[in-house]
């Protein structure tokens, strides 16, 4: 399950990755829905606080690898955390996108698709009972 | 069976209580902890959204009156700029669609600035109402403004005024003083926005834009002459790469 979780995050942080350079190279996504990366990209959601959605899902998926690369009982619960409180953000972005901006961003839902994948593979280390040698 | 034996069937259970124990130790320990992270990023993704979207602060208030970017551009039917303009640029908007609001601020004076002055293109527009009531409204009085031949200042116009998504900003007084800044005559678009015509602007937008399979507004599409419309493959928020698109499709 760990394996599958670094698998999920390192797919994830490709995407936010991916995001973060184009926004900081002021391009637009590859889009293959019309224009719904650039417009979600361009509305004002697409920033926190002054700082782009982008580059905090890679600082997330770096936490989360980080939270991932301890196996001990405090990793786990900082990876279901981070992972729980990306999958909000995560939905609430995807909200935006149809009931606001009314247009997809195909990479903001795969990143949204990991955060899921995540929150469900972390939920699951946490809740499995503990292996005894 | 001898004493030695039992002593070492009792330790082994007791071995065994003492590791049960232990996991549901754990595993009471991992469901708290489980449901604090729950709580903790519930908060954090609460404040998130609280700030989200947010940052745009009050609009500029709205200018008076429309400014001078149309200012001696003809427009007939809807259709803004020299008639005989090779290439014609169709818009599909949604009035209260927030992003079309910026396209107007940035590529839509771009283009006329440009390529509509040149004479090169003339500009078309299909308003769509999928986002709500207020939509169909706004709409339907544009369509009374089309009537008048200010299709175009109403726009500009209603887009420095809009306001939230579906909150009932559309209201007669707001089309009022939209039309007024417009120098539409707002009891005639107001009037005309019951009739037939207005219906049938309506009906084409959603069936041009059904035709060509548009998924989001704004979204920009090219037609030369009377040829096939197809949709601009560069960003409606980027006026460079629009504007480079038109003009390959200019040299063809």
């Amino acid at each position: 399950m760990r394996a599958a979780s670094i698998g999920v995050a390192l797919a994830g942080l490709g995407i936010a990755g991916y995001l973060t350079a184009v926004h900081y190279a002021g391009g637009t996504p590859v889009c293959a829905i019309a224009h719904g990366c650039a417009t979600v990209q361009h509305s004002r959601y697409a920033a926190l606080a002054g700082v782009p959605v982008a580059l905090l899902g890679l600082a997330g998926y770096v936490a989360i690898l980080a939270a991932l690369a301890r196996d001990g009982e405090s990793g786990r619960t900082a990876a279901a955390f981070l992972s729980l409180a990306g999958l909000g953000f995560s939905g609430w972005l995807t909200y935006v996108e149809v009931g606001v901006l009314h247009a997809i961003c195909v990479w903001c839902v795969g990143s949204a698709v990991c955060m899921a994948l995540l929150a469900a593979l972390t939920i699951r280390r946490m809740l499995v009972p503990p292996v005894r040698a | 069976m001898s004493k030695q034996s039992t002593l070492e069937r009792r330790r082994a259970a007791r071995l065994t209580a003492e590791r049960a124990a232990a996991a549901r130790d754990l595993r009471t320990r991992r469901l708290w902890r489980l449901a604090a992270s729950l709580a903790a990023a519930a908060v954090v993704v609460a404040g998130a959204i609280a700030v989200s979207g947010g940052g745009g602060g009050a609009k500029a208030p709205a200018p008076a009156t429309t400014s001078s970017l149309l200012a001696g551009i003809p427009e007939r039917g809807g259709l803004l700029g020299d008639p005989d303009a090779p290439l014609t640029v169709t818009e599909y908007v949604d009035l209260q669609c927030p992003v079309c609001a910026r396209t107007a601020a940035t590529i839509v004076p771009a283009l006329i600035r440009g390529q509509v002055r040149a004479g090169e293109v003339k500009l078309a527009v299909r308003t769509l109402h999928f986002i709500g009531p207020d939509s169909e409204r706004a709409a339907r009085v544009a369509a009374g403004a089309e009537r008048q031949g200010r299709l175009w200042p109403f726009l500009e116009a209603f887009y420095a005024r809009q306001g939230a998504e579906n909150s009932g900003y559309v209201t007669d007084g707001f089309l009022r003083e939209v039309a007024r800044a417009a120098d539409v005559d707002a009891g005639r678009a107001l009037a005309e926005a019951d009739s037939a015509f207005a219906t049938r602007r309506l009906e084409r937008a959603n069936a041009d834009a059904s035709r060509l399979g548009v998924r989001g507004t704004p979204t920009l599409t090219v037609q030369r002459g009377d040829g096939p419309e197809r949709m601009l493959s560069a960003s409606p928020l980027d006026p460079a790469a629009v504007a480079a698109e038109l003009d390959r499709e200019a040299a063809r």
